[in-house]
C-alpha cells in the first residue's frame, strides 16, 4: 500500500512478514541498520540526513517492540484493528509480456464515432 | 513457448552491462538453450567484441534502415553453439536518434523472434529509446557498482523509468495536464512521489488508481557488479530495499557479481570471459543470477502484492 515513510508499520520497516520468526526479525533489523547507517551508500542521492535519523529511531522502536513477545502481540492486535493482513498469494495472472499501453486499442476518432451514428451499415 | 526477454540496462557507463549480457547469454547457450543477444546500445555498441567477434554486417542498422526484412535475418551465428548475435550498428548518428516508428518496429520484431531467450544489451542513460527497451523487457535488469556515482545514477535511471511509465499511461488516458504537475513534484525529491499520488487520489481517484497500478506493474531487478567484499554484496540488498520504500516500485535483488581481474585479461585477449572461467566466483554468480531471472518470470507476471490503494 502506498504509504509515507512515517506510516510504515514495524514489519514493513524491517522488510519482514508479519509471521516472521525472532531470527528473521533479527536479520531484518541488522539489514535495515546497515542500510540506514551513517554514510550508507544506499542512501546516496535519495535520502536526506534528517530522514535517515528519523528512520533509525523508528527502527530501534520496531526492534524493541517485535522482539518482546507480549509487546509484539499487543502491536499485532493494534495493527489488525487498523488494517487486515493478507499473506502473500500465489501467482494467478498470466501476462502477455507487453507494455499495456502497446496493447490498448487505438482511440476512436470523432469521424469514426460520427460514422457509427449516421451510417446505418458502416 | 515461454518467451524470455531480458534487458540489461543502467544509469551509468562502465558498470558492466555488456559483460553481464554477454556472459548470461553464453551461460544459457551452454545449457542447450537458444539465445539471441541484441546489442541495443545505440550510441556505443561493443557486445561483439566481448564475444571475440569483429564488427561486420549484417547489423541492427541494416534491419532498422530496411535493408533486411526482419530482425531474425540480422541475428548472425557466433562461435558458440545456440548463441546468435544482432550486432550494434556502426552508423551511430542515425541509430542513436531512432525515429519512434522504427523503435516500435524493433520492439515488435524482438517479441516475434522465434527464440525462447532474448537478451537486450542497452546503452547508458535515460533517453526515451533506452527506457522503452528497458520497460518492454520482462524483466529489466539494472546493473550497478558499489560506488556513489553509480548508485546515484541508478536512482536517476529508475526515476526516469517511473516518469516514462506514468507518462505513457497519462498520454493514453489523455490526462496530459497532470504530466507537468508530476514533473514539478517528482523531480524535487523522492518523497514527493508519495505526495503526487496522495494529491492525485484526493482530486481524481480513478486516474490515481490507474497510475498507481501502472507503477506497481513495473518490477525491475538489480545486480551489484564488481563487488569486492561482503559489504558490497549487502549494499545491493539495501539499494533494492530503499527503492521499494522510496520509489514505490517492487525491485528484486538478483545478487552480486564479484570483481575479477581476469575480466580485464579476457577483454585484452578478445576472448569471452565465461567459457574460460567457469569455476570462478563471477561465473557462479552469473549462473545463480540466470536461475533467479528464470524464476523472476513468475515474479514479474504475478499480480503485485500490494494492490490495495491509499485512502484519499
Amino acid at each position: 500500500m502506498l504509504k509515507r515513510i512515517e506510516d510504515w508499520n514495524y514489519y514493513e520497516l524491517l522488510s519482514v512478514e508479519r509471521t516472521a520468526s525472532q531470527d528473521e526479525i533479527w536479520e531484518g533489523y541488522q539489514a535495515a541498520l546497515s542500510t540506514y547507517k551513517d554514510g550508507s551508500l544506499a542512501l546516496y542521492g535519495l535520502v536526506s540526513e534528517v530522514e535517515r535519523g528519523l528512520i533509525l529511531e523508528r527502527l530501534q522502536e520496531a526492534f524493541q517492540t517485535l522482539r518482546d513477545p507480549d509487546k509484539r502481540k499487543e502491536y499485532n492486535l493494534a495493527l489488525l484493528r487498523h488494517a487486515p493482513y493478507f499473506p502473500p498469494q500465489a501467482p494467478f495472472r498470466k501476462s502477455v509480456g507487453k507494455l499495456e499501453i502497446e496493447e490498448a486499442p487505438p482511440r476512436k476518432t470523432i469521424w469514426a464515432r460520427l460514422k457509427r451514428l449516421f451510417v446505418k451499415n458502416p | 513457448m515461454d518467451k524470455r526477454i531480458w534487458a540489461i540496462g543502467g544509469g551509468k557507463g562502465g558498470t558492466g552491462k555488456s559483460f553481464i549480457a554477454a556472459n548470461l547469454g553464453l551461460h544459457l547457450a551452454s545449457l542447450d538453450r537458444e539465445v539471441v543477444l541484441i546489442d541495443a546500445d545505440l550510441g556505443a555498441p561493443n557486445l561483439h567484441t566481448l564475444l571475440g567477434m569483429k564488427a561486420a554486417h549484417p547489423d541492427l542498422g541494416d534491419f532498422l534502415t530496411g535493408s533486411l526484412p526482419s530482425l531474425e535475418a540480422a541475428a548472425v551465428e557466433t562461435p558458440y553453439k545456440n548463441l546468435r548475435l544482432v550486432r550494434g550498428s556502426e552508423n551511430i548518428l542515425f541509430i542513436a536518434n531512432l525515429a519512434h516508428y522504427r523503435k516500435l518496429r524493433l520492439l515488435r520484431q524482438v517479441r516475434q523472434l522465434p527464440t525462447q531467450n532474448v537478451i537486450l544489451d542497452l546503452g547508458t542513460g535515460s533517453s526515451f529509446n533506452t527506457l522503452d527497451f528497458f520497460l518492454s523487457a520482462n524483466p529489466g535488469v539494472v546493473v550497478t557498482t558499489p560506488e556513489p556515482t553509480s548508485i546515484e545514477n541508478t536512482y536517476l535511471f529508475l526515476k526516469s523509468c517511473i516518469m516514462r511509465v506514468l507518462k505513457l499511461y497519462m498520454d493514453h488516458y489523455k490526462i496530459r495536464d497532470l504530466h507537468q504537475k508530476m514533473l514539478d513534484q517528482i523531480e524535487k525529491n523522492s518523497q514527493s512521489l508519495y505526495g503526487f499520488f496522495k494529491s492525485l487520489m484526493e482530486t481524481d481517484r480513478s486516474y490515481g488508481t490507474i497510475l498507481y497500478r501502472a507503477l506497481r506493474g513495473f518490477r525491475p531487478c538489480l545486480v551489484m557488479n564488481k563487488a569486492r567484499d561482503q559489504e558490497d554484496a549487502l549494499l545491493g540488498r539495501s539499494v533494492a530495499d530503499v527503492v521499494r520504500k522510496y520509489l514505490l516500485i517492487d525491485m528484486k535483488y538478483l545478487g552480486a557479481v564479484p570483481f575479477d581481474e581476469d575480466v580485464h585479461d579476457s577483454l585484452r585477449a578478445l576472448r569471452p570471459y565465461y567459457p574460460d572461467h567457469r569455476n570462478s566466483a563471477a561465473a557462479k554468480a552469473i549462473r545463480q543470477m540466470s536461475e533467479e531471472l528464470a524464476y523472476s518470470i513468475e515474479f514479474t507476471l504475478r499480480t503485485p502484492p500490494e494492490v490495495r490503494l491509499p485512502d484519499a
